[in-house]
């Protein structure tokens, strides 16, 4: 009995403490644009980070970045984004309050399949990482076989120095055939 | 006229047998795949055009250079082990004369190489802006290159007499100067890399390629790359005459 004193206090404190650890992220809030996209390798695509500001003070040094998650079907994997997309964070100075901040994100689409953008901003002063909601993208898989007209040389040029490396052959045999 | 000769004979005994052409066709089926898997990476954006180019440079600029220093090596090794050099040392051609000769035949199928790899380079470089300029380079620097790599695995050549030998340690020589595509960003960042990345022919050719293709910069940001490796070949040129005037039957 003497402990159940206690373990309520425990819990009243760890249950503050969560409240003021939301509030504390709560000052700022970010949402990603658009929530779905349809596209096909190969594409370009941007995705656009709204960070606001919901406090009544300068938020500072904040940094935003993007984050890709395959969810195919047993393909489950979180994406280096380094070949998808040069500039995966920003880092922003300062917003003013109640201001916003607006991120882009341009992306190469490189794999298809189904797939999860998020933005995620972190505040020094704050503990919790703030992410968006995440946007659905859904990349179709496109395949195209002569890239820059690539395939008449890629092809062509071997048969073309086969052609003359028979040539010198028959060549050579029949010289050797008449001594 | 007499290294023409030399040249000629080389050319007809090396590059113009069915054997010598089919190191032009497995050049052509390598350059082949490389372009491909390239522009079909492309399609996906994992390199860009101007990469791409510097790359396959790259690429070709070893070959050719691979390619010299087998020739080198046979070179004078090659006419020992064949018993065929007393006959070519009592021929009326001084010993440099022979050493002219031989080095402009491995320089001729460099060239054959070079020209090979254009449709490669246009194609995959096509819409990269730099792509006449660099292509430029690489038939300067390369051809400075072949030149160093090759006369250094001729003086060796005739010094060691033993073709496998020579080609072993050209090999090593070669690939120590490659050594710096081997390194990460972060090792060629530090002052070891840096200055290895200098002082080394190699590297400096392909820093260029890179200077030049990808980062258009311009000439004066290459003269000291360019002068470096124009020094490698007149010292691999001086070694080559010193070694080839040691020739004895």
């Amino acid at each position: 009995m003497k402990r159940l004193p206690l373990l309520l206090s425990t819990i009243i404190l760890a249950i503050i403490g969560n409240y003021a650890l939301v509030f504390a992220a709560s000052r700022i809030s970010v949402s990603i644009d658009p929530v779905f996209i349809q596209a096909n390798m190969g594409d370009k695509i941007t995705y656009t980070g709204t960070i606001s500001n919901n406090s009544d003070n300068v938020v500072n040094n904040i940094i935003a970045y993007i984050s890709l998650a395959n969810v195919t079907q047993g393909q489950e994997s979180p994406m280096d984004l380094e070949d998808w997309s040069a500039n995966k964070a920003i880092k922003v100075d300062a917003i003013p309050p109640h201001g916003t901040y607006e991120g882009k994100w341009p992306i190469r689409l490189i794999d298809s399949g189904s797939y999860v953008a998020y933005v995620m901003v972190v505040d020094k002063n704050d503990n919790i990482p703030v992410s968006s909601a995440m946007s659905r993208l859904e990349i179709k898989r496109v395949l195209r076989l002569n890239p820059n007209n690539v395939l008449p040389v890629a092809l062509g040029e071997p048969i073309l120095i086969g052609t003359v490396f028979l040539f010198i052959s028959f060549k050579r045999r029949k010289g050797l055939r008449s001594l | 006229m007499k290294p023409a000769y030399i040249m000629q004979k080389e050319i007809k005994e090396s590059i113009l047998t069915p054997k010598g052409f089919l190191w032009y066709i497995l050049t052509s089926v390598i350059l082949s795949v490389l372009s491909y898997l390239f522009l079909t990476n492309s399609e996906l954006s994992l390199l860009d055009q101007g990469e791409m180019l510097y790359m396959i440079m790259n690429f070709i600029t070893a070959l050719g250079v691979l390619i010299g220093i087998v020739f080198g090596a046979d070179s004078f090794a090659g006419e020992i082990e064949r018993g065929t050099l007393e006959a070519l040392l009592l021929s009326p051609v001084n010993k440099t004369e022979i050493a002219i000769g031989k080095l402009g035949a491995a320089l001729t199928n460099w060239g054959i190489i070079f020209v090979i790899s254009l449709p490669y380079l246009f194609v995959v470089g096509k819409g990269a802006q730099n792509l006449l300029i660099g292509i430029a380079y690489l038939s300067i620097l390369g051809t400075l290159l072949v030149i160093t790599f090759s006369a250094f695995s001729m003086g060796l050549s005739a010094r060691i007499k033993s073709m496998k030998n020579s080609l072993i340690i050209s090999f090593f020589v070669f690939l120590l100067a490659g050594s710096p595509i081997f390194l990460s960003a972060a090792q060629r960042g530090t002052w070891f890399g840096r200055i290895l990345d200098f002082i080394n022919p190699f590297a400096d050719a392909i820093n260029t390629f890179d200077s030049v293709v990808i980062d258009s910069q311009g000439f004066s940001y290459q003269i000291e790359r360019v002068v470096i490796i124009c020094c490698y070949t007149l010292l691999s040129l001086w070694f080559l005459k010193k070694s080839a005037s040691r020739l004895e039957m």
